[in-house]
């Protein structure tokens, strides 16, 4: 029976996932409190990636996985996907958001002004390594402006309409379940509008970043310039079966335009997430804004870059080659030490 | 009538984990793609609780199937005991209660990823085969919408361009698993990288093969007696692997697909690829009553 000892497969599998989560520990509901507390920056990254916004089970896939971001993700998009789609909320206009963050690198200043809010954008970056020599790193407290800005602000691009600068796409009157729903159908092309928005939201940053930076380089045709980058807080508003409106709470969004400024008018490229994800959305508005009329096969192509800014598929698939592959192996080695006996057949046939 | 009578209570998973909506697209998907043998279909492919690349598609397919009373086979490579077969098959098991076997004539369903048992399957059986690559025609397009065009028009001429530069350059079709067929004279097919040995298996076979492909978001599927024929030129015969002679160094078993083992000497051994087929005929060579169904092959040859 020396073939069915060597079947130690459940055993392995069950001890190799032990020893992955001994490192991590026990885990309770402080530990999943204090990640989201502490990275508030982190959990933004993860909801908008697994369009999931909810930042207990967010912290909670962090906790579980040790960070291992993608595994985190796939956790919550799996959990998301078998949750039943109770209601759709009403569409989120521009200046309904309260905003705390809005900053426009297209004119020097711009109606609603310009908002810096948080960033670490000026900071200089030096870690605070007194923290682990037992200091404390304690944040100098903030000073309230005199007047604080507006929380809800007009687009810039709405501006840029009026003085006949650009042309504001056309409003969709899709509303409620009759809007394409990626987690609900497949990603076909040309894509959908709706389709291709919810992509990049739920793209992997990293991914979305090394196309976004390939186009920005030089391999796109469009150099973007940011017409507005927005940080905010959304109202959820759906309705109760009886016909009231209500509101579910908020959630942080982020939101980019970018234009390009050649041709009669400006061309608009935009992008919005779940989270504060700067990085995300100027990249993923810039590959919206290279998309028309690029070259199949292309970087800036919304096919190539669609289906390669997917995280769950891509990194899932790069970890697959771990996987034995030996009968396709076997099978191509046949058909290679086939092709190199015919060749040496034919060498040493002799000469007609 | 009241509520609690409509309703069930509150479960934190659905039965067979998928919920009622996914597995009602799949269902449709599924007859689709057998009334349209070999034809891709396109579906939403939910994430389940396993990477994207390990088998999410034949998984999806295999959950909607399932019922307690089915018996499950899972293989990857063509062992029941490779780590990724035993997490699948625990996990179908755990969510869908079904019963699990490694003995192909006792399956009601089998999920394989690669390979197809070596004994023959019948009418009431189920090969659901996972596949990384739906696109046959991906090495000559990499680009799915105008692929999807080309098999619309069964625009194949760059796919026997392909096969025929292989020749010219090699003395020979290079491809090594995953050989482009057409099935029911229409869609040319990858029939998953199963290896070339496996392709005749599927042509006019007795079951019914669904064909997933998770990441990929794909289905399609060669229903019961339909013909699989491998694109080969008149002239030049189609050739699976020359494994007719080999023998397996554990079991004995002798004209069957093999894993080459690479020996310290330099040179190698083999062991057959269909595990169960192999632990089977120990059992059978010490004595113990087991069932070998009859095999697709016989000494080698797959009969006409």
């Amino acid at each position: 029976m020396a073939y069915v000892a060597t079947r130690g497969g459940e055993r392995a599998i069950t001890q190799s996932e032990r020893l992955f989560r001994a490192e991590m520990g026990e885990i309770d509901a402080t530990r999943v409190e204090e990640i989201k507390n502490a990275m508030p920056y982190l959990i933004d990254r993860v909801m908008g990636e697994a369009s999931l916004y909810d930042d207990d089970l967010a912290a909670l896939a962090l906790a579980q996985t040790g960070g291992e971001l993608y595994e985190a993700v796939l956790l919550l998009r799996a959990w998301r996907t078998t949750q039943p789609r109770l209601s759709v909320a009403e569409p989120i206009e521009q200046d309904t958001l309260f905003t705390h963050r809005r900053i426009s690198a297209a004119f020097k200043d711009i109606p609603g002004g310009q908002v810096l809010g948080p960033t670490l954008d000026y900071a200089h970056r030096i870690l605070a390594t007194n923290v682990l020599i037992g200091e404390t790193f304690a944040p100098d407290p903030v000073d309230p402006a005199d007047t604080p800005s507006a929380p809800y602000q007009p687009s810039v691009s709405a501006w840029q309409a009026e003085n006949d600068l650009l042309e504001l796409p056309e409003p969709d009157q899709v509303t409620g379940n009759d809007i394409p729903d990626l987690t609900r159908e497949p990603l076909l092309f040309p894509s959908k509008r709706a389709h291709t928005l919810q992509s990049l939201a739920r793209a992997e940053t990293g991914g979305v970043l090394a196309l976004g930076y390939a186009a920005q380089r030089g391999y796109g045709q469009a150099h973007p310039t940011v017409n507005e980058l927005r940080l905010a807080e959304a109202k959820i508003e759906v309705r109760h079966p009886d016909g009231r409106a209500f509101s579910a709470g908020r959630v942080k969004v982020s939101q980019a335009e970018v234009v390009d400024k050649k041709g009669e008018k400006l061309n608009v490229g935009y992008a919005a997430t779940f989270g504060w994800n700067e990085v995300k959305c100027i990249a993923a508005a810039t590959l919206d804004l290279n998309s028309p009329g690029a070259e199949k096969g292309s970087p800036t192509e919304e096919e190539f870059f669609l289906y390669h800014t997917e995280g769950i598929e891509s990194s899932g698939f790069c970890i697959h080659f771990k996987l034995p592959h030996y009968v396709t192996f076997q099978s191509s080695l046949d058909a290679l030490r086939d092709a190199k006996a015919k060749k040496a057949a034919k060498r040493t046939e002799p000469a007609e | 009538m009241n509520l609690s009578a409509l309703t069930k209570p509150w479960e934190a998973m659905s039965y067979s984990f998928l919920d009622g909506s996914a597995k009602r697209e799949l269902r449709r998907k599924i007859l689709k793609s057998v009334a349209v043998p070999g034809c891709q279909m396109p579906y939403a492919s939910r994430e389940v609780p396993m990477a994207r690349g390990w088998g999410t598609g034949g998984l999806q397919v295999t959950l909607t199937l399932a019922a307690p009373q089915k018996t499950l086979k899972v293989i990857d490579q063509g062992a029941d005991d490779s780590v990724n077969a035993a997490s699948i098959r625990r996990f179908i098991a755990r969510v869908a209660g079904t019963q699990t076997t490694m003995d192909t004539l006792r399956a009601d369903l089998i999920q394989s990823r690669h390979r197809i048992p070596e004994e023959v399957m019948r009418e009431d059986q189920v090969l659901v085969l996972q596949v990384p690559n739906p696109e046959p025609l991906r090495p000559v397009q990499p680009n799915m919408s105008i692929a999807r065009q080309m098999h619309a028009d069964a625009d194949y001429g760059r796919m026997w361009l392909q096969l025929y530069e292989q020749l010219v350059r090699s003395g020979r079709v290079m491809q090594g698993a995953s050989y482009p067929s057409l099935v029911h004279g229409r869609h040319v097919m990858t029939p998953s990288p199963i290896p070339r040995w496996d392709v005749p298996k599927l042509h006019m076979a007795k079951h019914l093969t669904i064909l997933s492909a998770g990441r990929e978001k794909r289905i399609f599927a060669v229903p019961p007696f339909t013909r699989v024929e491998p694109l080969v030129f008149s002239d030049v015969p189609y050739k699976v692997e020359d494994h007719a002679d080999l023998i397996c160094s554990r079991s004995g078993t002798r004209g069957f697909f093999m894993n080459e083992i690479p020996l310290e000497d330099g040179s190698s051994s083999f062991e057959v690829s269909d595990s169960e087929w192999g632990v089977k005929t120990i059992q059978s060579n010490e004595g113990e009553a087991v069932t070998l169904g009859e095999t697709w092959y016989k000494n080698g040859e797959m009969p006409k």
